[in-house]
């Protein structure tokens, strides 16, 4: 019976700190299968052949967030990213740019994590509400508002995508900002002028330079690029008015 | 957080890119090759007395002043964009510098229109 | 594995920081994106051959001459012949970003997409550049 059986190489760039070494590529061939997604691949790796290699994963189907990786040099979902779409050529994985590599695809999310809580991202209520006062009433017009910038899975394909956040130690990042906007687009939430103090900083919105990838990349469409943007203006108009608008008459 | 004064310069660099998107086009025709050459304009367009007449007036002041200003505002807050993205300087120095720059270009195209 | 400590630290994480020297040719993406930024270098040089000829003007007759003289010549003639196809991709890389700083519009009950302001845009454009060519084209003066 001939071997019909086909492969694929997977170039994958390693790192262990404990090695002392330096980060290397190691290659490996795996099955090719029509319907394996590369996550499958790396799957496959630490299953039947090397099972030093770390990588997150989780659920598999786009909605965790874990399997951030650079392919072929373009920030992708790992479970979302297919190998037919390559196949047969070499496939080279990395772990997601901008970020410190912790181990093999394993990244350091510290930045991002320390700098999430700067855009308070939770409801902050415009009046201290009591529970006999019953649930928040929203129109389906008052939800279309944010729904989009609410679908954010943090993956942190677009910061990885996002040239000012690997230049600029200070910036927030797409992903934080469209949280931040987020939230001030919610008609529950009354908590703008406090996120503004990042928002109109050059950690926030004017960090931004409008090169809109991280809305090319981003798995749920969330268009970061957009949610940032769109803040400038009123920025601008808010710093021209700021000695002669009282505080807290809302942008 | 240190509010930005980005929002200024950037006010600046939106208001000179629309001007250039929607007339620069024309504007770079009708100056570079269509008066010079007497394409489809008339090459007494460029001619001394019809534009001392156009900068003498108020209006023509005011086109002369935001197209010239506008245009190197715009440039300037993209080229040091460009410099900080290539790693050739992106601090507060370069920017006071191309800034200045700019500003003292805005002074100076001020000056000589009310001179004429 | 064991973790291999040093002396003195009792953390074994060893980040590895990777360099963004490059960064901009690593996607073509970025390279678009630094071509609609470069075109600011020679809308500044436009710009500056405007204010040259403004000082000449106020020079007089004769300085107003040379610098017409100068327009007239191969070398600016070539370089304004480039500087239409580039304020030309200005014109085009400013509406396709214009869309990401506006809030969603709505038309008629649905989001206006983006590619269609884009498109109205660069039809404004189209517009506005071919009535200021028109209207300067009527001026005898």
């Amino acid at each position: 019976m001939p071997d019909t059986a086909r492969s694929i190489e997977l170039e994958i760039l390693r790192y262990l700190p404990e090695s002392g070494h330096e980060p290397w590529y190691q290659v490996y061939e795996v099955p090719f299968e029509d319907d394996w997604s590369v996550l499958q691949g790396l799957q496959f790796i630490k299953d039947d052949l090397d099972s030093t290699l770390s990588f997150r994963w989780s659920c598999r189907m786009a909605i965790c967030g874990s399997c951030g990786l650079m392919i072929d040099g373009v920030p992708r979902l790992g479970c979302r990213t297919f190998l037919r779409n390559y196949y047969p050529r070499r496939v080279r994985i990395t772990a997601l740019q901008h970020f410190p590599i912790e181990r093999d695809l394993v990244i350091v999310a510290d930045d991002f994590i320390d700098k999430l809580k700067r855009a308070k991202p939770w409801l902050i209520p415009k009046q201290a509400r009591a529970l006999a006062d019953g649930e928040y009433l929203q129109s389906p017009a008052e939800l279309a508002h944010y729904r989009q910038f609410s679908t954010c899975i943090n993956c942190l394909l677009c910061y990885a995508a996002c040239p000012q956040y690997g230049l600029d130690a200070e910036f927030a990042g797409p992903g934080i900002l469209a949280l931040l906007h987020r939230y001030n687009a919610d008609s529950r939430d009354g908590g703008r002028e406090q996120r503004m103090d990042l928002g109109h900083s050059d950690a926030g919105f004017w960090g931004c330079t409008a090169v809109a990838y991280c809305s090319e990349v981003c798995p749920k469409e969330v268009d970061p690029a957009n949610a940032i943007n769109q803040n400038k203006m009123g920025s601008a108009i808010d710093y021209l008015l700021r000695f002669v608008r009282p505080r807290g008459s809302g942008e | 957080m240190k509010r930005s004064h980005e929002p200024v310069f950037w006010s600046l660099f939106g208001a000179g890119g629309i001007l250039a998107a929607l007339c620069g086009v024309a504007l770079v025709f009708v100056t570079g090759l269509g008066a010079p050459l007497g394409w489809i304009v008339s090459p007494r367009l460029m001619e001394f007395d019809t534009l001392r007449a156009f900068a003498g007036q108020g209006f023509g002041k005011l086109v002369i002043f935001a197209v010239i200003v506008l245009f190197l505002w715009h440039a300037t807050l993209r080229i040091l964009l460009l410099l900080h993205d290539f790693g050739l300087g992106g601090g507060r120095l370069t920017r006071w510098i191309g800034n200045g720059l700019a500003l003292l270009a805005t002074i100076f195209t001020a000056y000589l229109l009310l001179l004429l | 594995m064991s973790a291999r400590i040093e002396p003195g630290r009792t953390d074994p994480r060893r980040p590895w920081r990777r360099s963004m020297r490059g960064w901009w040719h690593r996607n073509p993406y970025y390279l678009r994106y630094l071509a609609m930024e470069a075109t600011s270098i020679l809308i500044a040089l436009y710009a500056l051959i405007l204010l040259l000829g403004l000082w000449r003007l106020t020079e007089g007759e004769a300085a107003w001459a040379a610098w017409l003289a100068m327009l007239k010549s191969p070398v600016s003639l070539a370089l304004h012949a480039i500087l239409l196809p580039v304020f030309a991709f200005h014109s085009y890389s400013w509406f396709r970003i214009m869309p990401k700083t506006l809030p969603a519009i709505e038309w008629r009950g649905k989001r206006l997409k983006q590619t269609t302001i884009t498109a109205l845009g660069i039809a404004a454009a189209v517009a506005v550049n071919l009535a200021l060519l028109l209207l300067l084209a009527g001026v005898q003066p």
